[in-house]
């Protein structure tokens, strides 16, 4: 293999400056890769250093790209529909919702002063709509693991009561943001919209959170993948039918019936080592 | 099987490739994309198994004297959705000539 000495010191430089930003596993072959390419840009046969330079520079903005979209790749595949992220999603909405909020208030003072008022009626609402919700709530998203080992029992509603108290958060800051303007000149208007409009959102952020937690592995919180269907709706009275989705780890799959029925009112969890046990004694 | 949306960008660069222009800094020349363009996409090819990339044999590159090179190279899935996206954007058919191998 050519080594590095074929290169110029201003490309050594820049494929040693971007490499840092390439996952550690990917990063000798990303060199190697960008090592060769950088040697046929200055051996193409023209003969004018302003051309190779201005080649130069426009394989430097492609150099950085391709090492961002690996990092950001890696990032996809480790904290894809993983709870952190969602999490974190969630996190990072109710910042941007209160530096928002900031921007419209005009300062933390006079944010301070209104979100208070706010802020204790939400308190008086949150329990009514945490309430509704699980009321009205399918009966198959609350429907027990029975198999789950406590550990993976807690973790699930550790996780499932962050991200109800996320949901909420992120529903008063954004009831705020969109009642913030009418503030100053209606205030009891302002109010009064500010509860109905956190009623709203803190109703269809709980469905999410329902929804969201039903449809994540029930062992690493991972979100299922790859929906099948499965069965056919017209035979609805003499077999099962629905949606059959996995965990990409392998830890089982979960089996969504289209029309809860009174055979099968609820989704059922197929953990994969249970599966394979009872294969393993046949 | 249903052939993947691309965009225009990706679209060209496969046409490129299937033409036998493989490497990076070829595609650029032809299709006239910028650096910051052409590797991304043909990062994003290859994860969705529609190009796959391969190293030049050592001996040769190192006869040639010159570093060895990662060439790409259409797959089937690749070619069905070079089709697919010709179809999509018509001018695309009226693109370059073959690469004299």
């Amino acid at each position: 293999m050519m080594d590095d000495l074929l290169l110029t010191p201003f490309d050594r430089t820049l494929l040693h400056g971007i490499g840092k930003v390439v996952p550690l596993s990917e990063r000798e072959e990303w060199s190697r890769a960008w090592q060769a390419e950088l040697w046929h840009v200055h051996h193409r046969g023209t003969d004018q250093r302003m051309r190779r330079v201005a080649a130069t520079s426009d394989l430097a903005v492609g150099i950085l790209r391709d090492a961002l979209w690996l990092r950001t790749e890696s990032w996809r595949r480790s904290f894809g529909g993983t709870a952190t992220l969602c999490l974190a999603s969630l996190l990072g909405m109710s910042v941007l919702s209160t530096l928002f909020a900031l921007l419209l208030g005009g300062g933390w003072r006079q944010l301070g002063l209104y979100m208070t008022g706010d802020f204790k009626r939400t308190i008086c609402a949150a329990p009514l709509v945490i309430f509704v919700a699980f009321a009205t709530a399918s009966r198959r998203h609350m429907e027990p693991v029975s198999t789950a080992r406590s550990i993976y029992r807690f973790r699930r509603l550790l996780f499932f009561v962050a991200k109800i108290a996320q949901v909420l958060l992120l529903a008063f800051l954004l009831s705020a943001d969109l009642c913030l303007p009418l503030f100053a000149s209606m205030p009891s208007t302002a109010e009064i919209s500010q509860v109905f409009v956190f009623v709203a959102f803190a109703l269809l952020g709980m469905r999410w959170a329902f929804r969201d937690q039903e449809e994540r592995c029930k062992e690493c919180l991972q979100s299922l993948t790859t929906p099948a269907r499965v069965g056919r709706p017209s035979h609805n009275l003499l077999e099962w039918n629905g949606t059959e989705l996995s965990c990409k780890r392998g830890h089982g799959r979960l089996s969504v019936p289209e029309i809860e029925t009174s055979w099968c009112q609820s989704s059922q969890w197929r953990a994969a080592s249970g599966t394979w046990d009872r294969v393993s004694i046949l | 099987m249903n052939a993947p949306r691309l965009s225009h960008s990706a679209a060209l660069i496969l046409k490129a490739l299937s033409l036998g222009y493989c490497f990076g800094l070829d595609v650029m020349e032809v299709t006239g994309l910028p650096s910051g363009t052409v590797y991304p996409a043909l990062r994003r090819l290859e994860r969705d198994e529609l190009v796959e990339s391969k190293w030049e044999p050592e001996e040769e590159a190192t006869a040639k004297q010159r570093p060895a090179r990662r060439y790409y190279q259409v797959t089937h899935e690749g070619k069905v959705a070079a089709q697919a996206a010709t179809e999509r954007y018509p001018l695309l058919a009226q693109f370059g000539v073959r690469k004299r191998s």
